[in-house]
């Protein structure tokens, strides 16, 4: 993975000593609320409902055991104990003191963490398919570029102050395992006609109130140009995007206020006056370093056979939770953060502690921070699942539900959120005891559900295949119902099923749809299938009948 | 760079410039709106264009500046009603001076250097080490 070198751990060191001298200004009057709000969002801090959150990035969700150790420590000694992975590959801590941040800045530089432009009307945590360099159809790995397009756009003099946040993706294989179709920029790598390596750009898209696909703005970029093109992009959205309403501020609404054409003209017209420009070419010589930093620590080996006892948690655990590596000899293991009874994406300063050990162990030390809030560890040899298995049972991680239905992506809602319409966490609960007492989690497979506690949608509820979206009428929570979305290979938005159902009808509501979808369902045929066949009528028949 | 005593009503906006043929004016002031590009032969007859940065949440005025300098303008680019706290981005964006809004006259001269390095190039990356191209 990449690994910081002197020259970042000093810039690091350097932003944790200007946001200081921010907090000591404020302290003393001598910043605004309203600057150092959009001083400290850069920074990562909110202030929430009971205490301020601090959101640290993962740049696309690559982690080692001194970093989950780190946020171990910080979990422990800052926080309550916990920490709680988010669906962009980013963890949060919920009950941070502002007097402290300076020492939790320092502490995450000390690992290579940091919080810079988690926040704020800023370019964002790049995210990438936690299964980079893993997968066997793969076109090229995300992450050297990822992490290339990180670090230009971090504190870029000319696009540090958007409309409105600003969110990369970049997928490396055919099909969309990143969502980058709901992000504002989704970079797709492909090869064109003479095998020569680029980027389709996706531009345009993003969830919350007015969900929308991103749409191909340029269907193809040589890799050595996508620095210019992203810059001219953002300096048209920079001088174009709206600012005079927040609600509209982001890319999406000047994609479509133009049209998806004259938007890209007009990146085009730009483009072409910089790209020629040496300063803005991709560098091949770090490239290839990257690229290096970034090689498969594993090389296929022989499968030797250790006898396990035969333990039916076990196979079901495999069954779901682990996946083949192609590198022959070795698994990919998805450790759930899904257990029953707390909260989705939550983890422990113990866990974490825990889990550095068996990543080291287990991993190469290595991990992954996947959309759906698991960690993945992705260089496990095959004779040690097993062992890797009962480690994972002891510190409460082994649980099953990786692919099922039992796992349930949750933003923190009501619980931590202060723009939060409704809960969120306690329905995911519920919900997952509904389906233990009926027993249809089984025949549910992997149905996915996502659950979002306002309009911002932290879940992407609307790429789910039930999605629900809490809403506040007359101070009563409602939910607002999504099926049919997808982002499993490929990006689709939910339907609107009908009327929002309240809190108290919302659980047997859910068992509603999947028995539709159950009795509906031939052979193996995924949620999105049935629904695309059988039309959203049964649905609606059965929920408001 | 220097600090540039330079007083807003000596300069004009876009409109009154073109109205009042420019004799009387120093220099343009900018507004965040103006179309640099479609605004081009006017903007190059101004031997100072002044760039307002008053408004702490608006980052049009450095797309401005760049796109005044792909249109060939040669004159001196100013930056007014600074805000501290934006002060590495405008040092780096390619203007030629500025002054901070009065609030901020206190602070030492060397606030805003916190940076030794910068992840990419810009206009003016005097002092950085430039890490893009160290690797
Ligand atoms: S969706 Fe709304 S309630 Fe949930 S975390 Fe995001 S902002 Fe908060």
């Amino acid at each position: 993975m990449y690994k910081y070198d002197n020259l970042d751990s000093q810039f690091l060191g350097e932003r944790v000593e200007q946001f200081t001298k921010q907090i000591d200004r404020y302290k003393k009057n001598e910043l605004d609320e309203d600057q150092f709000r959009s001083l400290r969002l850069r920074n990562g801090l909110y202030k929430e409902l009971h205490a301020n959150m601090l959101r640290v990035a993962i740049p696309y969700g690559v982690i080692n055991s001194k970093q989950l150790n780190q946020l171990a420590l910080i979990a422990n000694k800052y926080d309550k104990g916990y920490g709680h992975f988010t669906t962009r590959q980013n963890i949060q801590f919920n009950w941070i003191d502002l007097a402290d941040m300076p020492n939790i800045l320092k502490d995450l530089a000390d690992a290579g963490l940091h919080a810079i432009q988690t926040s704020g009307k800023s370019i964002r945590n790049i995210t990438a398919d936690p299964l980079s360099g893993v997968r066997t159809d793969e076109i090229a790995d995300a992450r050297p570029y990822s992490e290339i397009i990180r670090q230009w756009f971090t504190l870029h003099p000319e696009f540090s102050w958007l409309p409105a946040k600003f969110k990369i993706a970049i997928n490396g294989i055919k099909t969309d395992q990143i969502g980058m179709k709901f992000h504002d920029i989704g970079l797709q790598i492909v090869r064109n006609e003479n095998k020569e390596l680029g980027f389709a750009v996706y531009a345009g898209g993003g969830l919350g109130a007015a969900a929308m696909l991103a749409q191909e703005v340029k269907s193809f970029v040589p890799e050595e140009d996508i620095l210019s093109y992203l810059e001219s992009l953002l300096r048209t959205y920079n001088l174009q995007g709206r600012r005079n309403n927040p609600k509209k501020g982001r890319i999406k609404f000047l994609v479509k206020e133009l049209g998806k054409d004259k938007f890209s003209e007009l990146v085009e017209k730009d483009w072409l006056l910089s790209k020629d420009n040496k300063e803005l070419k991709l560098n091949f010589a770090k490239l290839k370093k990257l690229q290096d930093n970034f090689k498969i620590p594993i090389k296929p080996k022989a499968y030797s056979n250790k006898n396990t006892d035969v333990d039916f948690n076990f196979s079901i655990w495999r069954k779901n939770n682990v996946r083949e590596n192609k590198i022959s000899g070795y698994s990919v293991i998805f450790v759930s953060l899904s257990q029953i009874n707390s909260a989705p994406g939550d983890i422990s300063h113990q866990q974490l502690k825990a889990l550095a050990k068996l990543v080291l162990k287990y991993s190469c030390d290595e991990a992954r921070i996947t959309k759906k809030q698991d960690i993945v560890l992705p260089f496990v040899k095959n004779e040690d699942v097993y062992e890797l298995w009962q480690k994972l049972n002891l510190i409460d991680l082994s649980s099953p539900h990786n692919d099922t239905f039992a796992h349930i992506v949750s933003c923190p809602g009501l619980d931590y959120c202060s723009l939060a319409k409704t809960t969120s966490i306690p329905i995911a609960k519920q919900i997952q005891n509904r389906f233990n007492e009926n027993g249809l989690l089984f025949e549910a497979g992997n149905l996915s559900l996502h659950i979002s506690g306002c309009e911002n949608s932290c879940s992407h509820h609307h790429v789910a295949d039930i999605g629900l979206l809490g809403l506040n009428k007359n101070e009563d929570a409602f939910y607002q119902i999504t099926l049919g979305g997808n982002t499993k290979d490929d990006t689709e938005l939910g339907k609107r099923l009908g009327r929002a159902v309240s809190q108290d009808e919302v659980i047997d509501v859910v068992e509603k749809i999947v028995k539709v979808y159950l009795a509906n369902k031939e052979e193996e045929e995924s949620f999105n299938k049935v629904f695309k066949r059988i039309g959203i009528a049964p649905f609606k028949d059965s929920v408001y009948a | 760079m220097p600090e540039n005593n330079i007083k807003i009503n000596e300069l004009l906006d876009v409109e009154n410039w073109q109205k009042n043929n420019s004799t009387s004016s120093k220099g343009i002031i900018l507004n965040p709106t103006d179309d640099v590009q479609a605004l081009a032969d006017t903007l190059n007859q101004a031997s100072l264009i002044a760039v307002d940065f008053s408004n702490f949440d608006d980052g049009r005025n450095y797309s401005q500046i760049k796109l005044l300098k792909r249109i060939g303008y040669t004159g001196k680019i100013h930056a007014i009603n600074v805000h501290i706290d934006h002060l590495q981005f405008i040092l780096r964006s390619g203007v030629d001076s500025y002054e901070l809004l009065p609030e901020y006259k206190k602070y030492d001269v060397n606030y805003a250097s916190d940076f030794s390095i910068c992840y990419q190039a810009a206009d003016n990356n005097i002092g950085l080490l430039e890490k893009h191209k160290l690797d």
